[in-house]
């Protein structure tokens, strides 16, 4: 049975609340209007997240920094005003933890978000260990959801991992890779372990999880958090510069983040991308990514096409 | 991890931090310290002036402000600063801080002779140039990069010193700022800071310029002991 605890009871409120402001808000995948909202059920609970949220690799990671922790704080702050609850981190992301666990005090929003971080140890037998130490540094109670790093020491992780989560010490246990690395392990775990969720590059240029991973995700019901969704930055400085095809408007697109997100969200094994930033103004055009209507499958094509041929 | 998992990680994908966060490293220890941060750009300044001096105790002075300088950036800048957005850095600078202690521990024993002129102006212009280049990075004064607080700047000069020692001494001195080298410009490559790759490459260039100004001990038969005076007189 799920746990209702006072974050999941306030975030529940918070989305109900939203959906009675605004009806057209919750359709939830579907493209209503330009109002939509697009949040995502994830498939062993039926919970829905938003489907877009806030990775920190490199941006939260500031050290000390109090300048540059308070402007973290507000692009946080502009996350969680555009309705954004899923964060993701890493122990291996350096200060980014404490700078979370800073910008949650300074905006008392720690009941707000869905928190996900990483097990990030070769040693199988620290996965309590630092999720404890992950859930001190963040100023948490526990962890939505837990993912093994890089496939990092795995099989033990997830041992303990599903410990955890029949303890109710975490609600969802997950895995993770990134720029396309591993694949083929990673498929293998999908189909004999029971994951919640799967962490993997997607986006409008590496589309390798197209085929097989992301079909794996939905015949298996895994939820899929999709990482560097802009490659690093490396798209916008690629293709910012050039013109949005003129049928961009058409698939709810008015300008490149939302271009590149919602090429992935629209994807319908995606749950949630994780784009990161150190704007304000970034996190903004972030977060449109997730209203109005997203383009189908023939617009999807073009999407991807047009880059191409960029 | 396989070989071909690792051969498919680039230079980027080990730097966990951004050119703004670095360049303000610069900055925040410079505000952090001021006014007391002076203390080291001056040290910077008169240690060639005693390690030109031909009486054992200014060269031990010279190689003891060295083994400090070593400590300061090592300690305050790599392990305190540097160290929480880049773990490697927090080891770096544990061994600069081993390094520095080495060198008060060396003291005069290890400045062999008077400090020739070439190695000296060499010195000071590592000392009063090197620093800027931080600036001009990130236009902000507070970002220079002073001797005995930022690495590079320390690392670039002190091989002044260490080349001018006796082997294997000299290569054991060497053997970390060289390390560094590689590293540091290794990160600035990969955050895209192109004015600090003058770091290193300063750092191999003055470190030629020693090798080529500073005799070998064979040229300098009473380098060995601190109990003789100096092996060679300067030009």
């Amino acid at each position: 049975m799920l746990e209702l605890s006072r974050r999941r009871f306030l975030i529940g409120v918070g989305l109900s609340g939203l959906a009675v402001a605004s009806p057209r808000l919750m359709a939830a995948g579907s493209s209503a209007g330009e109002q939509t909202f697009h949040s995502r059920p994830i498939p062993s609970t039926g919970e829905s997240v938003p489907a877009i949220g806030m990775g920190t690799w490199i941006t939260f990671n500031v050290g000390g920094d109090q300048y540059l922790i308070d402007e973290r704080t507000r692009v946080l702050e502009t996350f969680l005003e555009r309705n954004g609850t899923v964060i993701d981190c890493s122990p291996m992301y350096g200060s980014a933890a404490d700078v979370i666990g800073a910008g949650l005090d300074k905006l008392g929003a720690h009941d707000r978000i869905f928190a996900a971080t990483k097990i990030w140890t070769s040693d199988g037998s620290e996965t309590r260990e630092q999720a404890a130490t992950s859930e001190r540094r963040w100023g948490i109670d526990r962890f939505d959801l837990l993912q093994v790093h890089n496939l990092l020491a795995w099989q033990e992780h997830l041992v303990t991992l599903k410990e955890m989560k029949a303890e109710g010490r975490v609600r969802y246990l997950g895995i993770t890779t990134s720029h396309g690395r591993r694949h083929r392990e990673l498929a293998r775990i999908m189909e004999t372990e029971p994951l919640d969720f799967v962490q993997l590059t997607y986006n409008v240029l590496d589309r390798e999880a197209e085929e097989r991973l992301l079909p794996l995700a939905r015949e298996r019901g895994i939820a899929v958090i999709v990482n560097r969704p802009f490659q690093g930055g490396s798209l916008f400085r690629r293709f910012q510069s050039e013109p949005l095809p003129s049928w961009a408007p058409e698939a709810g697109v008015g300008n490149w983040a939302e271009f590149f997100l919602k090429f992935i969200i629209s994807h319908p094994a995606v749950t949630c991308a994780i784009p990161a930033t150190t704007r304000v103004e970034h996190m903004q055009e972030n977060m449109g990514a997730m209203y109005g209507q997203l383009p189908d499958t023939s617009q999807r094509r073009m999407m991807a096409d047009y880059v191409r041929q960029l | 991890m396989s070989g071909a998992t690792w051969l498919s990680y680039s230079l980027q994908d080990f730097v966990m931090f951004g050119p703004e966060v670095f360049l303000r490293l610069f900055a925040r220890i410079n505000q952090d310290l001021w006014p007391w941060l002076l203390l080291w750009p001056l040290a910077g300044l008169v240690l060639p002036w005693f390690g030109r001096q031909a009486a054992e105790l200014p060269r031990r002075l010279a190689m003891a402000l060295a083994g400090l300088a070593w400590i300061g950036c090592g300690y305050l800048f790599l392990v305190r600063y540097y160290g929480p957005v880049n773990w490697p850095a927090t080891r770096f600078g544990w061994a600069f801080v081993v390094q520095g202690l080495f060198l008060l521990i060396l003291k005069g024993r290890a400045l062999p002779g008077p400090m020739a002129w070439p190695v000296a102006v060499s010195w000071w212009l590592a000392v009063l140039l090197l620093p800027w280049l931080s600036v001009l990075e990130m236009p902000d004064l507070w970002a220079i990069a002073l001797f005995g607080l930022a690495p590079g700047v320390t690392v670039a000069a002190t091989v002044l010193l260490f080349a001018g020692q006796p082997s294997p001494l000299r290569w054991l001195l060497l053997m970390l700022p060289l390390v560094w080298s590689l590293f540091s410009a290794a990160t600035y490559w990969a955050l895209g800071t192109f004015w600090l790759m003058g770091f290193p490459v300063a750092t191999l260039v003055l470190l030629v310029v020693a090798l080529r100004f500073n005799p070998s001990p064979a040229q300098n038969p009473g380098s060995q002991s601190v109990h003789r005076g100096p092996g060679r007189q300067s030009p």
